[in-house]
């Protein structure tokens, strides 16, 4: 049965592979829990079809018409309901401990797995690789058991890869931890592939890499779904990412070296875009002038700044740096002082490219200082630059 | 009383009450209704308005699912799709269990129904009975306001922190369902001081039908549950108005508090919206069978078993959200204990059908589908059950599918199939055969079709409360949309096939299906006393004295050539009671 | 409503035989004795719910203090104990002629049910007055419920505050004249029945003021025998004391508020604390606040004392690592993340009771109007019993919150 379970769902149509009853089992963790699922769904159906069969069968063989009296009156028979209420329990004492078992395997991390800090806020992913590399896919090694530890800035969450039949709730206030080890690493698109691709989701004009069209990554890596299964909230459906599994160490660790600092050469400003979407900053600060949980970036540079307490400030460069630093020391007048402290969590050459980076969206002339409008949020402008974190979840 | 034309021997039949008598036309005017202190009346008002209630959440379902018909939404569009969605499910999901599942059948049909089964002339406190009814309407109309005021995007489950942080009106929402936790209390205590100290003499406990042992039990949990629900409540609108700190992480407190707070009402409300469903489906499926309910005693205890161990098991809902351990293994063990009782019951059901003489009327088909429906929700609870595997399936649509089989299937099945059962009893009025059965059918097929491939999509890793999803699930979520507008269409067949019978239907006899318990002896429908003395008792299933009088098409009780026993004149008089008022 | 009545009261004329019950025997039950069982029953079961209801407070009251014991035996310092005490007393005097009321009716002793039932209602009158002291000083502290929280220990006593105590009483002040007017109008009209119900109610509305009395007495009272031992007992000293010495605060709770502070500081382990504790900068002040007279001073090293206790505790720490994001907060806010969640729960479960006790007095004085009414008799007697089981379970969770809120330390 299990491999029946696993084998394509043709009942329905054509495309076999989109009606497999699982997703693809890529974790220590599938075999073991799909057989488990077999196994129990194989004593439902022991249990189902005698019972739907008599049911139907019962309902035609004994049909009477009106006033015909019943074959039979039995008030009761000890013995009998005895075993059938005492029977199916064996069943199920066997699939609690193997569930049991197979649950304390998900639950006890092994020694020596690989720490990956994951944060979650409404609806971004941020995985920190460690040395301030932060990305908001996941990428691990094959057979090597990954550990998550995982936190949440806001709400509820919970972090779920059907591929490797892992899921654990992210809780505010408190660590929550997971762990799992991949089996099947993902597959690396031949470059011309990659480039086609590029090139196409250029000239759509589509600023984001559209997974729903794609099965690999901007950098050309097969991926497994990675959702947020616990409701947070407006973009909960969106709140997705992507996990990649690499084939070797070095893989990944040259894949971190490419996200982990500005390139030689790379303009600030552009390395600013990039921080500004992976680091989350796209989570609450528009580019467009739209008010979200925090100030558009469209507006802040250069301009007066009302803040809570009264005063006034020009956002200059040393603005800018305090309020990425120490956000709660001055909060623009209308907003919540929410935001997190980046202090230690990004170097001086981050802030650096992100202030170019807020040079470039910002307007400066003086009369943007107004808050933004909120009406303006439903203007459909596709501001350059949008983030891609919003998106790349299709 | 008249009696109809005697077939033979010695016949006993209500006959048809007078005008006067009839509990629907005994006093007139819209106050008579407002005020009414009458079981009954209050029951049909509750049924009116929780069908209101379903009619509201069942459009709110069709559109989430033709919104989910592409990958996309094909509903809502604009920046504020997903919020939008957000709201109707929100709302379909607290309509549908605050205000329709939780009283549809203990309120609706077990005021009609209790007091008249039990023999009594009415509940033990009809104005507090009144006061649950008018508590409901003002909770609906909290709900009903929180949807005008938009923008309730929580869940139904209110989880903490979200719906601390959430900026819409959550504070409404839960004054409302706060209002309805103390209808239900209310009614709860009522049904069961009711069947403790009314009831006539000959009724014990083991002659009591086993819709009111269902009710008995219902009624247990929904008063010492219940007020956990209340008190749950109250401290989130405290954390929402003053940030008290119990329940927000950002004062110090414990999300996951609120989530074991609020499972220990909501999963032993789970089995407040069940457990009158399994009462009204062992009435059914034996009247229709005219056979006696096999092993009553196994199904009236199990009914309280579940009540208590449905107390245990609530933890099974945060499997994934880090407790310790030890904690779930234990909460994945009760929750199988539970499955036990159930079992129990749908074997029974069988085992009574088993050498029957069954009529196929509409009832019976809802009886069917019920089992069937059933079964297919409490199989797929061993799934979530087993530990590993619900950590996969945890909440994606496989739970979805799940609790859409129990509550859908299993509740609001039994429902219909209950309101059909007593609708001649209700209004006096006998609905088209056919008509009734044709909707059975059409539900029965659109259910399957909307929520059989919903188990698929979570096995698939379809996460649930998603606006928006992958396009490879969209073939099946397509299909379910179809489904769901079959379902739809199968519930306004039924919804027309009742309406039509109130203007065109032919007059009910007393009893049109055969029934033993005592609300076949009095009229259809009831006079507005129920019954003149206090009837005589007898065994709930014995069908042995019912025969059909074709004739008449009716049903009508044949006493056997014996004298009658002294008891048909009780002395319930006590002497004190001699004076004149 | 008449049409309701209607319907039963043809019943009983088509039946023939049913006309024969007692006026007090609803027409759905057969005897008194089923009546009676029927709503002993209810109430009980009612009881359970409201058990239940409160278990949920007394479960959040137990995590909480398990995961910040020292939060609670800090905060609860700020509770007083005689307050608490006093309105234990009162409450379990109120269980006593609560249960003297049932006897009553049950032997047809009808003055007696009255008075029985006026005292109950002015125990429960006196137990809010007391209650309305405790709450507006702590509101005029700013020792809220966590979101709320705005206690500040260097000026634990800020100016222009609104006058709380004032806003309480204003309605119970309200109603005490709408009585005395009733009162006075059922005496000149000579309505006998009307007289025989205002005048226990105007005593059970002047019961409430002396509640206010009783609570700033005894804080007053608390505040003299800790600070100014050389003082008589009039309060009006003692005030005029707290004027002087309270470095220009200018309202007259001033001296009240010190009680609160003060009043605590008479177990001796808390006073090593607070040599344990002296800071050189504060050493100045420490040795002004010894000047028994100087109250105001001394309650604020008192507090400051107090919240350095509950804000410095490991779990602070470790809740600020935890939190990353929020471990820039200022003192103030890690208090009312402490501090203020025990308020939470003292407001939650003493605020639910104090509704309970409201909802109780609602119902006692219907059960007042209908004594006067002469409704009771040996045969029916239900309602005052099913009030008195509500009353002493009302009164047996103020006997468990007392201890938890403010006895343990």
């Amino acid at each position: 049965m299990p491999v029946i379970l696993n084998q394509p769902w043709t009942l329905l149509a054509d495309k076999t592979e989109d009606y497999a009853w699982f997703p693809e089992a890529a974790s220590t963790f599938a075999a073991e829990n799909d057989w488990l699922y077999g196994v129990i769904t194989i004593v439902c159906v022991i249990f189902f079809i005698p019972i739907a069969f008599s049911l139907f069968y019962f309902a035609v063989r004994y049909r009477k018409p009106k006033g015909g009296k019943a074959e039979s009156n039995t008030a009761h028979n000890t013995p009998l309901e005895l075993a059938w209420s005492i029977g199916p329990s064996f069943f199920l004492v066997g699939m609690f401990i193997l569930g049991a078992k197979a649950y304390l395997n998900h639950r006890t991390v092994p020694d020596g797995a690989r720490d990956i800090k994951v944060q979650s806020s409404s609806w971004n992913w941020s995985f920190d690789y460690g040395g301030g590399t932060v990305h908001p896919e996941l990428h691990i090694v094959v057979e090597e058991p990954t550990k998550l530890s995982m936190r949440s800035t806001d709400v509820i969450h919970s972090l779920f890869v059907p591929a490797f039949r892992a899921k654990k709730d992210i809780v505010p206030g408190r660590y929550n931890y997971m762990w799992f080890e991949p089996t099947v690493a993902s597959r690396k698109v031949s470059d011309e592939e990659l480039a086609a691709a590029k090139k196409k989701m250029k000239d759509l004009g589509e600023e984001n890499w559209n997974f729903d069209e794609l099965d690999f990554t901007p950098d050309g890596y097969t991926y497994y779904d990675l959702y947020c299964t616990e409701y947070c909230g407006l973009n909960h459906s969106e709140m997705q990412t992507v996990v990649v599994v690499h084939e070797t160490q070095e893989d990944l660790d040259a894949w971190i070296k490419k996200y982990s600092m500005r390139g030689e050469n790379e303009d600030p400003a552009d390395y600013g875009r990039k921080l500004y979407s992976r680091r989350g900053c796209s989570g609450c600060h528009s580019l467009d002038g739209s008010k979200r949980v925090g100030p558009s970036f469209q507006e802040v540079f250069g301009n007066k700044r009302p803040l809570t307490d009264g005063d006034v400030v020009v956002a200059d460069e040393n603005y800018v740096r305090e309020s990425i630093l120490y956000p709660k020391a001055k909060v623009s007048a209308g907003y919540q002082p929410v935001m997190p402290s980046y202090k230690g969590q990004l170097t001086e050459d981050d802030i650096h490219s992100l202030v170019e980076f807020l040079k470039e969206v910002s307007e400066y002339s003086p009369a943007e200082v107004v808050a933004g409008d909120p009406e303006s949020s439903n203007e459909e402008k596709p501001a350059e630059g949008k983030n891609a974190t919003d998106t790349e979840a299709k | 009383m008249s009696a109809g034309s005697i077939p033979s021997g010695k016949v006993r039949d209500p006959g048809y009450p007078t005008k006067s008598e009839n509990y629907l036309t005994n006093s007139k005017g819209i106050l008579s209704w407002i005020f009414t202190l009458d079981h009954k009346r209050i029951g049909v008002m509750y049924l009116i308005g929780v069908v209101l209630a379903f009619a509201v959440a069942g459009l709110l379902a069709m559109v989430i699912r033709l919104h989910l018909f592409q990958p996309d939404g094909a509903v809502f569009s604009g920046p504020k799709a997903n919020d939008y969605y957000n709201q109707v499910f929100t709302l379909h999901g607290a309509i549908m269990v605050f205000l329709f599942i939780i009283p549809s059948i203990p309120a609706a049909l077990g005021n009609f129904l209790v007091p008249v089964m039990l023999g009594a002339k009415d509940v033990a406190f009809p104005r507090l009975n009144l006061c649950s009814f008018y508590l409901w309407v003002a909770g609906a109309i909290f709900f009903i306001s929180a949807l005008c005021a938009s923008q309730l995007d929580t869940g139904w489950t209110f989880y903490t922190p979200y719906s601390t942080s959430s900026n819409s009106s959550v504070i409404l929402a839960t004054s409302g369902a706060f209002i309805l936790g103390f209808s239900s209390i209310f009614t709860g205590l009522n049904f069961i001081v009711t069947i403790n100290t009314m009831r006539p003499p000959g009724m014990s406990w083991f002659r009591m039908p086993l819709f009111l042992w269902a009710t008995y039990a219902t009624s247990i949990i929904q008063v010492l549950a219940t007020p956990v629900l209340g008190i749950t409540l109250l401290l989130l609108i405290a954390e929402r108005v003053m940030h008290i700190g119990i329940f927000d992480p950002e004062f110090n407190g414990d999300p996951v508090t609120f989530q074991h707070f609020f499972w220990f009402y909501s999963h032993p409300a789970v089995y407040i919206m069940i457990l009158p469903a399994f009462g009204i489906i062992s009435d059914l499926i034996s009247v229709h069978s005219h056979k006696r309910i096999f092993g009553y005693r196994f199904i009236a205890y199990s009914s309280i078993a579940i009540a208590l161990l449905g107390f245990l098991v609530w933890g099974h809902h945060m499997f994934t959200s880090g407790m310790g351990p030890l904690t779930t293994i234990i909460f994945s063990a009760l929750t199988f204990t539970v499955s036990v009782p159930s079992a129990i019951k749908v074997f029974n059901w069988l085992a009574t059908m088993y050498k029957g003489s069954i009529s196929l009327t509409t009832p019976m088909c809802f009886a069917i589908a019920f089992i069937f429906l059933f079964t297919i929700g409490g199989l797929t609870g061993l799934h979530l059950g087993t530990l590993a595997t619900d950590l996969h399936l945890h909440d994606t649509y496989f739970v979805v599918a799940h609790f859409h089989y129990v509550m859908v299937g299993g509740t609001l099945v039994a429902f219909l199939g209950g309101v059909f059962h007593w609708w001649p009893k209700m209004f006096g009025k006998m609905y088209s055969e056919w008509g009734g059965r044709i909707a059975a059918l059409i539900i029965f097929l659109g259910f399957n079709l909307t929520f059989l491939p919903q188990f698929v999509l979570g096995s698939r890793g379809m996460p649930r409360r998603y606006a928006t999803y992958d396009p490879e699930f969209a073939y099946l979520h397509q299909m379910s949309t179809i489904g769901a507008l079959l379902l739809g269409a199968g519930l306004l067949v039924a919804l027309v096939v009742l309406l039509h019978s109130l203007f065109r239907g032919k007059r009910a006899p007393a009893n049109p299906w055969g029934g033993a318990t005592l609300e076949w002896n009095c009229t259809s429908p009831p006079p507005f006393y129920n019954f003149e003395r206090a009837p005589i008792v007898g065994d709930p299933y014995d069908f042995t004295t019912i025969e059909w009088d074709g004739e008449n098409e009716r049903y009508v009780t044949v006493d056997p050539e014996r004298e009658i026993a002294p008891e048909e004149k009780p002395e319930t008089e006590p002497a004190h009671a001699q004076s004149d008022h | 409503m008449s049409t309701i009545e209607a319907g039963p009261e043809t019943a009983h004329n088509a039946d023939g035989h049913d006309h024969d019950h007692p006026s007090f025997l609803a027409h759905h039950f057969d005897t008194p004795e089923q009546q009676f069982d029927s709503g002993k029953l209810g109430i009980w079961l009612f009881l359970v719910t409201e058990i239940l209801f409160f278990s949920g407070m007394f479960c959040a009251y137990a995590i909480f203090r398990m995961l910040r014991p020292d939060v609670f035996e800090g905060c609860s310092q700020f509770l007083n104990t005689k307050l608490g005490a006093i309105n234990t007393g009162v409450l379990l005097f109120s269980s006593l002629t609560m249960a003297w009321a049932v006897r009553c009716s049950q032997v047809e002793d009808n003055k007696g049910l009255v008075g029985m039932l006026s005292a109950t209602l002015s125990c429960a009158m006196i137990f809010l007055g007391v209650k309305a002291i405790e709450y507006s000083h702590k509101w005029e502290m700013g020792l809220l419920p966590a979101g709320l929280f705005v206690y500040d220990p260097a000026n634990p006593h800020p100016p222009g505050q609104p006058n709380y105590l004032g806003y309480i009483c204003a309605p119970f002040a309200l109603i005490l004249v709408g009585v005395v007017i009733w009162l006075i109008y059922s005496i000149v009209t000579a309505n006998k029945f009307q007289v025989a119900i205002a005048k226990p109610l105007t005593v059970v509305c002047l019961c409430f003021f002396v509640g206010v009395g009783l609570g700033t007495v005894l804080e007053s009272g608390g505040s003299e025998s800790h600070v100014g031992e050389d003082h008589a007992g009039d309060t009006h000293a003692a005030t005029d004391e707290g004027h002087d010495h309270a470095d220009g605060e200018s309202h007259d709770t001033g001296e009240e508020i010190a009680g609160v502070m003060v009043g605590p500081s008479g177990d001796p382990l808390l006073i090593v604390d607070n040599d344990l504790d002296v800071k050189d900068e504060s050493a100045v002040r420490q040795r002004l606040a010894t000047d028994a007279t100087n109250s105001g001073l001394q309650s604020e090293i008192e507090a400051r004392q107090r919240q350095s206790s509950v804000a410095g505790t490991s779990i602070v720490t470790e809740d600020s690592e935890i939190e990353g994001a929020i471990e820039k907060v200022e003192n103030e806010v890690l208090t009312a993340r402490q501090a203020g969640v025990f308020f939470s729960i003292y407001y939650c479960m003493t605020g639910i009771h104090a509704i309970h006790i409201l909802a109780g007095i609602g119902v006692l004085v219907w059960l007042l109007v209908r004594a006067v009414r002469h409704d009771f008799n040996r045969q029916y007697f239900g309602p005052v019993d099913y009030v008195g089981l509500y009353w002493h379970l009302v009164d047996l969770i103020w006997i468990y919150l007392f201890p938890l809120l403010y006895l343990i330390r």
